[in-house]
Formats: C-alpha cells, sequence, structure tokens
C-alpha cells in the first residue's frame, strides 16, 4: 500500500473520526484524528496493517490553540513510510487514551508525557514515574511552554526516594548499578535472583537527564541544535547530528547538495564502523575474552585516526548544518580513507575468522539474551536486535536518506536470536559498512557541500527523520517553531527501545549472563550528572555535590 | 644437624617462593600484553603494586572487620605452610615429615580463608562470588586427592617425598594407565588450580567485580593477592612433584635451575590458555569437572586394582 491507500483504508474504517490527513515529501504522512478513536485507530495500525511503533510524542501547544498535541510515530517498514498519528488534548486536565495494552513497545514514550508534560495517560499498564529525578515535586512539568529552561521548581526534595516493587517471594535483590564496571554509564538495574538465576527486574534509568530536548527548545537555534544534538550519545553522536538536520530539512523542504549527502553516508558508516569494532570487543571482554577485546581496539584505531583528520575529532565530528555538512572530503582524505578501510577489512576478516572458530565464545553467547520476532513486535526492538532475530529491518533501505539509495549493500540478517546472532549481525555489517563507503568514495560527485537558505524557516511545519544508527533506528521529530529554534525537537535514540526489550531477555537466565544479554544492545545511556574541576596550579581536587552546582550555576 | 638442614631448607623455600611468586605473575601479564599485542607494565610491576597495597591505609569496610583480616592473614599464611613443605627444586626438606593429607588440608583451608573473606564482606557480589567458588572446589578438591592417592598408592606411601618424586607411574601393572589418564585431567582442570581465565568464574571482574574480593583494599587485598601468587607457584610444584620430576633433584644449581624452568613452562601454558579463552559460565564449568571427577575416580578404581 502507498500513503493515499492507507488513509482511504482508515476513512473507510473510521469516517468523520479521521479529521485532517496530511502526505509530505519523502513518503511520509500525518493523520490527526479524533482523542476518542486513537487506541482504535493505533490497534489497526499496529496490529493490521502491522506497522512498527516508533515513539509517542507530547507537544505543549496552549499558546497556540489552547490545547496540548499527541503524537504516535509508525514506520510501515515494507512500504517504506512513516506515518505520525496525531490528536489534539484538552489543555487545562489533558488526559489522551493509552495505547499500551495494544502496543506494549509505547510504554516508556508515553510515561515520559506523562512526566514532563503532564498528559496522562488514562489505562497505562504501568504508571510510575520514568524519567523525573526521585525529589521532583508531582505537578510540575519541565517541558511545558511555561515552565523555564533554567529553574529548580519549589519543593524539590532531596531525599524522597524511589519506590521500587517488592521482590517477588524467594528471591534476592542483587543491585545492578548505577555503577558497575561493565557498564560504562549510570543506570539501576534491580535483579531478582533466585539462586544463580535472574527471575526479573526493575529498572531505573535517567539518573543523567540532561534536558537537552528543552534546550533546544528554548535557548538554541537552528544550527546550533545540531552540535547539541551530536552530545546526546558518546558513540554515535553523527547519527542524531545527521538525524535532526534531516528532520528540518524534510520539514520545510531544504534539499542538501548530493557531494554533502555522500559525505554524510560516509561519516555515517565511519561511525558504525568503530562503533561496531568497539562492540565486539566489549562483548569479548565481558565474556573474558581480553586478547581479541585488545585487537578489536588495536584495529579500531585508524578510524578513528582517519575521522579525526576529516573532522579534526576522533569522534564528534561536528558535522552538519541545515542544508549541508561542514567538511570537505579532499582528493587527499579520499585516497586515504580507501588505504585504512582496505587494511581494516584484512585485519578484520582475521577476526571474523577467529571468532567463528572459537567454540568457546559460541558456548558463552549461544542461547543467551533471547529476543525472538514476537519480543521485536512487541517491544519494537531495533538494529541489530532486531535483525538477529530475524526481522530484516534497516532504516538505510527501508527508510533511505543521504546517499543511501545510491549504494549498494545487504541487510545482514541472523535467525539466532541470541547474543551468538547480534555478533555474528555486527561482524558482518562491518563488512557492508566498508562496501557502502568505498561506493561513496567513487561516486562521490563534485560540488558544494552546502545549500545556500535564502528564506526564514517557515513556523508549525512537521519533519521526521529515521537514522539507521549502529544500534538501530534514531528517529527524529521536529515541530519547525519562532525565534530561529524548533518549537518541538523530540529525539528517540535506538537503545530507549531496546533497552525495554532487556527485562524479558534476561528473565530466567544465569546471573552471569545478564551483563552479557545488556550489552548485546550496546545499551547507550547518557552521562555527567557530577562536575568536578582540577586546579592546575595546586593539583587539588574538588568535586561538587548536586547541590553546590546548583547554587553554582542557578545563581540567578 | 639434619634437623637443623631440612628446617633451614623449609625456611629458604619460604623466602624464595616469596621473592619469586610476584615475578611470574609479572611475565605473565608481560607475556598476556604480548599476545594481545600491547606493551604491558614492566616485569617488576606486581612488586610495586603489593609494595603500595601493603602501605595502605588498613580501611575497615564489610560487615565483620575481625574476621576479614583473619581470614587475609590465615589465607597468606596456610600459603606459606604448604611452601615450607614442598620439595621445591632443592632436596626434599621437611617433604619428608609430613603427608599428603596435611598437604589437602592446608590447600583447602586456603581456600576456605576466601570463602570467609567473602562472606565477612557480607556484600551481595563477594556473596554470588563465593557460592561460586564453594561450587568449584567440590569437584576441584577431591581431583587433586585422587591424584594424590593414586601416587600413594603407587608408591606404597603417603609420605610428601614419597609421593612427589614421579613414583604415581610405579604402578604393578605393565602400563601405568590410570597415572596417564590422572594426568591428562589435571592438565585440563589445571587453569581452575591457577585461577585464571576460562576458569576464574568466582572472581569474574566484568560480572560480579571480583568477587569475594569486592570490599578489600590496602593490605587486606595484598595478602589475597600474594597468597594467589603463592598458590599458582605450589600448585605448579605440586604437579611437577607428581608427575615430571625428573632432575629437580639434581645438584644444587642444576636442580634447582631446572625446577623453576619447569614451573615457567606451565605459567606459560596457564598464561597462553588464559589469553584464548573466554570464560566459562559456571553451570558449564560445574559440568566439564563433574566429567573430570567421574573420569578420575573411575583412574582411581583402576589404581586400586594395580593397573
Amino acid at each position: 500500500m502507498n500513503e493515499g491507500e492507507i488513509i482511504k483504508y482508515l476513512r473507510n474504517r473510521f469516517g468523520n473520526k479521521i479529521r485532517r490527513t496530511d502526505i509530505c515529501r519523502d513518503r511520509r504522512f500525518y493523520i490527526n484524528v479524533d482523542s476518542d478513536c486513537l487506541k482504535d485507530v493505533c490497534k489497526v495500525i499496529f496490529r493490521d496493517l502491522d506497522a512498527r511503533f516508533i515513539t509517542s510524542i507530547g507537544v505543549d501547544e496552549r499558546q497556540y490553540n489552547g490545547g496540548f498535541l499527541v503524537a504516535h510515530n509508525f514506520a510501515f517498514d515494507s512500504w517504506k513510510l512513516l506515518c505520525s498519528l496525531q490528536t489534539n488534548v484538552d489543555g487545562d486536565s489533558p488526559s489522551v487514551q493509552s495505547i499500551t495494552d495494544i502496543v506494549p513497545a509505547s510504554n516508556w514514550a508515553e510515561r515520559e508525557f506523562r512526566d514532563l508534560l503532564g498528559i496522562e495517560p488514562v489505562g497505562h499498564i504501568y504508571p510510575k514515574r520514568l524519567v523525573l529525578p526521585d525529589g521532583w515535586p508531582d505537578g510540575v512539568y519541565p517541558l511545558r511552554k511555561d515552565f523555564p529552561y533554567d529553574s529548580v521548581p519549589e519543593g524539590f526534595d532531596e531525599n524522597r526516594s524511589f519506590k521500587f516493587d517488592d521482590a517477588p517471594p524467594g528471591c534476592v535483590v542483587v543491585p545492578f548499578g548505577p555503577f558497575h564496571p561493565t557498564l560504562d554509564e549510570p543506570a539501576h538495574f534491580r535483579l531478582y535472583v533466585e539462586g544463580e538465576m535472574v527471575r526479573g527486574c526493575e529498572y531505573r534509568g535517567f539518573m543523567a537527564h540532561r534536558g537537552i530536548e528543552k534546550l533546544g527548545e528554548s535557548v538554541l537555534t537552528y544550527n546550533e541544535i545540531p552540535m547539541a544534538a551530536e552530545r546526546i550519545c558518546g558513540i554515535c553522536g553523527c547519527v542524531h547530528n545527521v538525524a535532526y538536520a534531516q528532520a528540518v530539512e524534510n520539514a520545510v523542504g531544504i534539499m542538501p547538495p548530493p557531494r554533502s549527502e555522500y559525505i554524510r553516508t560516509v561519516m555515517l558508516e565511519l561511525e558504525r564502523l568503530h562503533s561496531h569494532l568497539l562492540w565486539v570487543g566489549l562483548a569479548c571482554h565481558i565474556s573474558g575474552f581480553d586478547t581479541l577485546f585488545m585487537h578489536c581496539f588495536r584495529i579500531r584505531e585508524p578510524v578513528m585516526w582517519i575521522a579525526e583528520k576529516i573532522s579534526g575529532n576522533r569522534k564528534t565530528y561536528a558535522l552538519c548544518l541545515i542544508g549541508g555538512v561542514r567538511w570537505d572530503i579532499t582528493e587527499e582524505l579520499n585516497q586515504e580513507l580507501r588505504e585504512v578501510i582496505g587494511k581494516l577489512e584484512t585485519s578484520w576478516r582475521e577476526v571474523v575468522k577467529a571468532v567463528e572458530k572459537d567454540s568457546n565464545l559460541q558456548k558463552r553467547t549461544r542461547g543467551v539474551g533471547i529476543a525472538d520476532k514476537k519480543l521485536v513486535k512487541e517491544s519494537a526492538l531495533l538494529g541489530p536486535v532486531a535483525r538477529a532475530a530475524g526481522v530484516p529491518i534497516d532504516s538505510r533501505r527501508d527508510h533511505p536518506y543521504a546517499a543511501y539509495n545510491r549504494v549498494e549493500f545487504d541487510v545482514v540478517v541472523s535467525d539466532f536470536c541470541d547474543v551468538w546472532g547480534r555478533l555474528i549481525v555486527r561482524m558482518y555489517e562491518v563488512f557492508e559498512s566498508i562496501k557502502i563507503i568505498r561506493q561513496c568514495l567513487q561516486k562521490i560527485e563534485p560540488g558544494s557541500i552546502q545549500a545556500i537558505i535564502t528564506d526564514e524557516i517557515p513556523v508549525g511545519r512537521f519533519g521526521m527523520s529515521s537514522v539507521e544508527a549502529p544500534r538501530g533506528e534514531c528517529h527524529h521529530f521536529v515541530i519547525t517553531g519562532e525565534n530561529n529554534r524548533p518549537r518541538r525537537w523530540r529525539v528517540r535514540a535506538p537503545t530507549y527501545q531496546n533497552l525495554q526489550g532487556v527485562p524479558t531477555m534476561i528473565k530466567d537466565q544465569q546471573l552471569a549472563d545478564m551483563t552479557l544479554a545488556l550489552a548485546s544492545i550496546d545499551p547507550c545511556f547518557s552521562c555527567t550528572d557530577r562536575l568536578e574541576t582540577v586546579d592546575i596550579k595546586t593539583g587539588k581536587v574538588r568535586v561538587y555535590s548536586a547541590k553546590e552546582l546548583e547554587t553554582l550555576f542557578l545563581w540567578r | 644437624m639434619e634437623m637443623m638442614i631440612k628446617i633451614l631448607s623449609a625456611l629458604t623455600n619460604v623466602v624464595i617462593v616469596l621473592a619469586v611468586a610476584p615475578l611470574i605473575e609479572g611475565i605473565m601479564r608481560k607475556i598476556t600484553a604480548r599476545i594481545q599485542s600491547r606493551q604491558g607494565p614492566p616485569i617488576l610491576q606486581p612488586y610495586y603494586d603489593l609494595m603500595k597495597l601493603l602501605i595502605k591505609e588498613d580501611i575497615e569496610s564489610g560487615e565483620s572487620p575481625s574476621m576479614q583480616r583473619f581470614s587475609a592473614i590465615m589465607a597468606f599464611a596456610s600459603a606459606l605452610t604448604v611452601v615450607a613443605l614442598l620439595p621445591l627444586g632443592f632436596g626434599y626438606g621437611l617433604s619428608s615429615h609430613t603427608d599428603i593429607i596435611l598437604t589437602i588440608y592446608l590447600l583447602t583451608f586456603c581456600g576456605v580463608c576466601t570463602l570467609i573473606a567473602g562472606l565477612a564482606a557480607g556484600s551481595t557480589y563477594s556473596l554470588v562470588g563465593i557460592s561460586r567458588e564453594m561450587m568449584l572446589m567440590i569437584p576441584l578438591e577431591p581431583i587433586l586427592a585422587v591424584a594424590l592417592i593414586i601416587a600413594a598408592t603407587n608408591s606404597g606411601s603417603f609420605k610428601l617425598d614419597a609421593v612427589l618424586n614421579g613414583s604415581i607411574y610405579n604402578s604393578p601393572g605393565i602400563f601405568p594407565i590410570s597415572s596417564i589418564i590422572i594426568l591428562v585431567i589435571i592438565l585440563a582442570s589445571f587453569q581452575a588450580y591457577a585461577q585464571r581465565v576460562p576458569f576464574d568464574i568466582s572472581e569474574a571482574e566484568t560480572e560480579i567485580m571480583d568477587g569475594p574480593l569486592v570490599e578489600y583494599s590496602g593490605p587486606k587485598l595484598a595478602l589475597f593477592k600474594y597468597s594467589r601468587m603463592i598458590r599458582l607457584v605450589i600448585y605448579c610444584a605440586l604437579f611437577i612433584g607428581l608427575f615430571v620430576p625428573w632432575g629437580s633433584n639434581l645438584m644444587f644449581p642444576f636442580g634447582f635451575l631446572i625446577f623453576w624452568f619447569k614451573v615457567l613452562l606451565l605459567v606459560l601454558l596457564v598464561t597462553v590458555v588464559a589469553a584464548t579463552h573466554a570464560r566459562y559460565r559456571i553451570d558449564q564449568a560445574i559440568n566439564y569437572f563433574a566429567i573430570m571427577l567421574l573420569v578420575s575416580f573411575f583412574a582411581l578404581a583402576l589404581a586400586s586394582i594395580g593397573l
């Protein structure tokens, strides 16, 4: 089906309850429905039309129309379509039908707009605080437009602690995190363990929520946001950078020049290379195979160097502006990049051969962290986790962006459903990335790398962009706004969905496999919740507490 | 006078092992680094580490500090006692005055000290660690005991000097089948005795953060680390005494050098295996050792009927 047919199908089912529809460029479409039939439409889209849930978004539109907007984004991967299903919500006592009983994957996304915007999802299966810190007072919603970005609410109670669920009978609670050697970022899992078996867990994350969306909507400008977006992730920053720029370009119809699209593709694939090499290394480290871990990092290093040569940085490329890129790949760099990926390919082949022959490693990873097709659908799992379960989704092919429609590559799929499958998928994706980079370097067209934008960016347009990060699809949703900044910018990183599948993946597994299963989604939490200063002259280290930080930065 | 010499040789044993054990650790780390194409730490690094830990403040963390201190000292002391009894390249020393029962007892006690350490610390991770350690001890100790008993059967004595001189091959039969079987089993389990990958399950840094030792720092950690290094030497010495004792009893410099050369070869083997394997899960390891244990009992049965 195409956009028109889907809309027709829905109109036949729901008649006037479908208020407005809008078909936009790049195979995206928007449907606005009455709020009382939101759940039924979701059911048809998710179950009958077999769409994949992306995320839910809440928007404070009270200053324009007195209400809120709730959007559920879906992807029709086989028809190459992205859809945003929206409904308007009353401004005074905002509530909306929860779709969690039909789409379990929307669990976190709905709790997020409940926490941040105060839109109550009625009938939510697990309505517990998700994003806000423990001491945050009830009834204060930071993402509403009347909440200043730099204030601490009245009544913030530092001593209030989070109330965890009770452990099931006969189980011991093993705390995992916030700090653990295999967890590079703060996140807390309360594992319920019986002997050596994990019977369940509760997750408490968002410990370092930095409010980047709020910053983007209230402080930064269109061309500053890419640099902030990049800092969302410590390893796949370029993905966010590109996804944001593309969402804005999609909203207002800016066409970046072809050369910049090739450069975006090359940089995204370079990022995938270093991310996958890092992950394979970490997986080996976690299973105690440090030799391969060291070799992976040795092989990975030249990728970082060439990225530094192109962009000036090993990791934070600061690549995109709206309508183009900032760094060109010169003829000289082109040559050097070819040499680097040539060498990488040879040494990676050796690693893959070594891993495939290693029965010991297979023993540790086979049958661990099972995520089958059903879990992938219900929790909307993404990227290598989905592909290792035999679900061939890949935004690069399904929702092509940048130059991906001009290169040939395969989507690597495996049927193991376990950590071993994810290892295989990631290892072979490295070869696909190399293939893509080679083609780009060959096909890259001469010309400008930045579109000239003369007009102001129009207000109130919707834009969506899906970019295949190394961990899965990264989705950005933008509503353009006044003051040279978006009115709403929503980021859904792949780990947001994949992490929701982890409790099922580790259930009834050995405690020893927990770290491996968790790492197999390549989790990417976010950091920085404390600040440390070092006085260079005296070498004296001072660590600030949260309280001190507040007084330091919120003196006004 | 003869007794004096024996006691002196036992003391020399202790001094030599105290001096050499960290060096062996250093060599292992260097070789591992080379396999991983790294520069690696200086060979003397373990000495620096131990010294640094020993002069650090003794922090009392955990549930019962006195028990923790006790277990650290006892682990170290029992390891050193075993060292004093073993033949390490010059004569049999005190080993003619002791027997395999005492050796097994002391080795087990050293392991039990780790359990006490974890239990006294009382953290969740250390509890998981000691439960794993305990599960591993259940098959490992009997396997070692079976090896020593086969040797005792074949030599006709429980005395350590009679057992640790290759008499394991002196079976009444034509060919010492049981001895060969137990040799293979001990070799295949050696990583576990050395507490290295793939059988360092009870410590598993990436899973349970060093398990029993998670709460330890400073001098107590130094003692545990030291006794772990010494245990590696002990198991090497036991293996050499049981299965490849030839040459160790030559005149002073030769026997001594040959002995430590053999230790070095064993350590090299341990290092290479550790560097090329992933860690087993506890259930996989238990299955593995259960089979080993069954086969070793079979070997014991063979030995008892003189094969």
